[in-house]
């Protein structure tokens, strides 16, 4: 009430008594009105602070200016001389920490970043404080702290003493306290609440951080893995510009030995023929034997150069993939021969229809390669059988179906489709199958069977640029069977 | 075969390029047990062949007008080679259609598709085996000097 009013007052009363009572009637009324004023005016300023934090909250999820600002706000609306939050360090069993933000009066010293270590606090009342327990601490001299507590205090100034628990989640994180220096202070319940929730509010903030830290070390990880991948990949482009120049100079190799290798042969060989043309005469039948055996001998070295150039191609030569029919090569294949051999007499059993998907010139020279070989090794007999088909069965345990290795274990071929070419030949002892796909490995003597060692090689290695297996099982006497098959097992 | 080459065919040459001299023996014995009768000039390498076509260097003063009956080309050559014989061959106007047969030791699939793209009427391989070499040769010299109509000479085109 200012003068002019109280003047007014004044001249109403009677006299000084009866104003002086009914300045003590107004007082008395008037002062719970101004106390609830004041207590309405500190909650709107408690909830100005926490629309602050939440707002600051949803704004910017960095912990330390988050902090910052809301220990400043904080000491500012509980008049206090210091508001920090102390973080507990990880795996020192809630014993050690720091505080890691604070607002503090300018007549008190900083807390700020000085391990302080407590040893009972871990064992006694990190618990309770993980179940949120306050402390709440009118003077510290007087409150039945321990020594070590009152002294760890002390060494800030810290008179009374407003502790409240930092969580995330369900984590004890650290602490907000809020302190009183030099005098005592009584906390009081709506200052005690308030700070609870400024406190939940920062676990919130807390819990966003370490959502965030996580998503950020994702993403550093994800951004490593990228790099990681972004390095191999380059590696394999530098390996895959080494191979294709290593690829180059091969292949210049081998087209100068198609060229220069041949030449000196066609000149051996027709030189030989034009001795045994022109001086046929003057030639005994030693010397005529020798020639022809100079003559068989250029042609098949000729024919072994070719036959090396074709499994050089082979490796090398780019994959067309579609689909092939096997059946329809087969059969052409096996006409062919016959035609070639008509006094032979061959059953051939060629399963019809079956459709692979592969490299058709590749597959083309493994038929030729198997169908050639099964022709060859049942020449000896007057009737033969040649069978081409498909099969998914099981493998009996028995039979060692290895490719090169014996001793490597044999998957299952689950449903993969496995050809096979089937004779009734002369077949060949399991015991060398170590040798069958080596190149220049024979099995059998020149003058048995004709060959040079290198179409089982040819056919092993385009089965395996196909991702398939090549095997084989027979036995002397009895024939020979090849297996392939021209995809990847599935392996358990 | 047992008749030889005769008629018109005989009087024009053909023209062997073919840098290897045993293969150019080989060659010419293959023609002669066919009996075939033509001339056979041979050129060492792409310049040569180039030269005698052309009527330039050691051919200055050859007749032009007459060309070979056929050109049997060998691709690897010294100097120029033969996929470049062949092409220049097919970008002058006065041997555009001259017959031109690839002899070769290759049957690398380039080759066979850089002549063909040129424009080589055949593509022989010269097996090592001589008999094969020389039936090859023989059923060329039927093919090209006796069945084949030769394109018309140029003075015939010009006006």
């Amino acid at each position: 009430m200012n003068q002019e009013q109280l003047a007014r007052i004044r001249d109403l009363c009677r006299d000084d008594a009866a104003f002086e009572e009914l300045q003590q009637m107004l007082i008395a009324h008037m002062q719970p009105m101004e106390q609830e004023i004041d207590r309405t005016h500190l909650q709107v300023e408690q909830q100005k602070t926490l629309f602050h934090v939440v707002t600051r909250l949803r704004e910017s999820l960095d912990l330390q200016t988050l902090f910052q600002a809301t220990a400043a706000e904080v000491r500012q609306l509980l008049a206090a001389d210091r508001v920090g939050m102390f973080r507990f360090y990880a795996d020192s069993g809630w014993n050690d920490g720091e505080f890691v933000s604070e607002s503090v009066a300018p007549a008190f010293p900083s807390a700020i970043a000085q391990r302080i270590h407590d040893h009972c606090f871990g064992d006694q009342f990190a618990i309770h404080y993980q179940e949120g327990r306050v402390q709440n601490v009118a003077d510290i001299y007087s409150a039945g702290l321990s020594d070590c507590h009152i002294q760890i205090l002390a060494q800030f100034q810290v008179r009374a003493n407003l502790v409240v628990p930092l969580l995330q989640g369900r984590h004890l994180w650290g602490l907000l306290c809020i302190h009183q220096c030099r005098v005592s202070r009584q906390w009081q319940e709506a200052e005690i609440e308030f700070v609870q929730q400024i406190a939940g509010h920062l676990g919130v903030a807390l819990k966003q951080a370490e959502l965030l830290a996580e998503l950020r070390a994702e993403v550093v990880e994800r951004q490593q893995a990228e790099q990681r991948a972004h390095k191999l990949n380059q590696g394999l482009q530098q390996a895959i510009v080494e191979l294709k120049a290593v690829n180059k100079e091969l292949e210049a190799f081998s087209y100068s030995v198609s060229h220069d290798l041949r030449a000196p042969l066609r000149s051996i060989d027709g030189f030989s023929q034009a001795l045994l043309e022109d001086c046929l005469e003057q030639l005994d039948t030693h010397g005529q034997d020798y020639l022809r055996r100079i003559r068989s001998a250029t042609q098949r070295m000729g024919q072994l150069i070719d036959d090396l150039l074709t499994l050089a191609r082979v490796t090398r030569s780019e994959m067309q993939k579609a689909s092939v029919d096997l059946s329809q090569l087969a059969s052409r294949i096996c006409t062919q021969l016959q035609q070639a051999y008509p006094e032979r007499q061959v059953e051939f059993a060629i399963q019809k229809d079956l459709v692979a998907y592969g490299d058709r010139h590749l597959l083309q020279v493994v038929l030729d390669n198997l169908l050639n070989n099964a022709w060859k090794f049942t020449s000896r007999y007057p009737q033969a059988r040649i069978e081409f088909g498909v099969m998914r069965a099981e493998r009996t345990s028995e039979t060692n179906l290895s490719e090169t290795n014996p001793s490597e274990t044999n998957p299952q071929e689950n449903g993969i489709p496995v050809y096979f070419v089937r004779d009734d030949g002369v077949g060949f002892d399991m015991t060398f199958i170590d040798k069958l796909f080596k190149p220049f490995q024979r099995l059998h003597g020149m003058q048995e069977f004709p060959g040079n060692g290198i179409g089982l090689a040819t056919t092993q290695r385009i089965i395996h640029r196909h991702g398939g297996r090549v095997w084989a099982e027979g036995a002397l006497g009895q024939g020979a069977t090849f297996y392939f098959t021209l995809e990847e097992e599935i392996r358990e | 075969m047992s008749g030889g080459m005769s008629g018109n065919a005989n009087s024009r040459v053909i023209l062997l390029v073919e840098d290897n001299p045993d293969d150019e023996a080989l060659a010419i014995r293959a023609l002669k047990r066919h009996h075939v009768g033509n001339e056979i000039v041979v050129a060492h390498d792409g310049v040569e062949a180039l030269d005698y076509l052309f009527g330039t260097g050691l051919y200055a003063d050859r007749e032009i007008n007459i060309q070979p009956t056929v050109v049997l080309l060998d691709l690897k050559l010294p100097r120029i080679d033969g996929l470049e014989v062949l092409r220049r061959i097919r970008e002058n106007e006065a041997t555009r259609l001259l017959p031109v047969v690839v002899l070769t030791t290759s049957n690398e699939e380039q080759d066979l598709l850089n002549s063909y793209s040129l424009g080589c009427n055949s593509y022989i391989r010269k097996p090592v085996d001589f008999l094969q070499f020389s039936e090859a040769i023989r059923q060329l010299g039927m093919y090209w000097l006796l069945m084949n109509e030769p394109p018309p000479r140029l003075e015939q085109r010009s006006p």
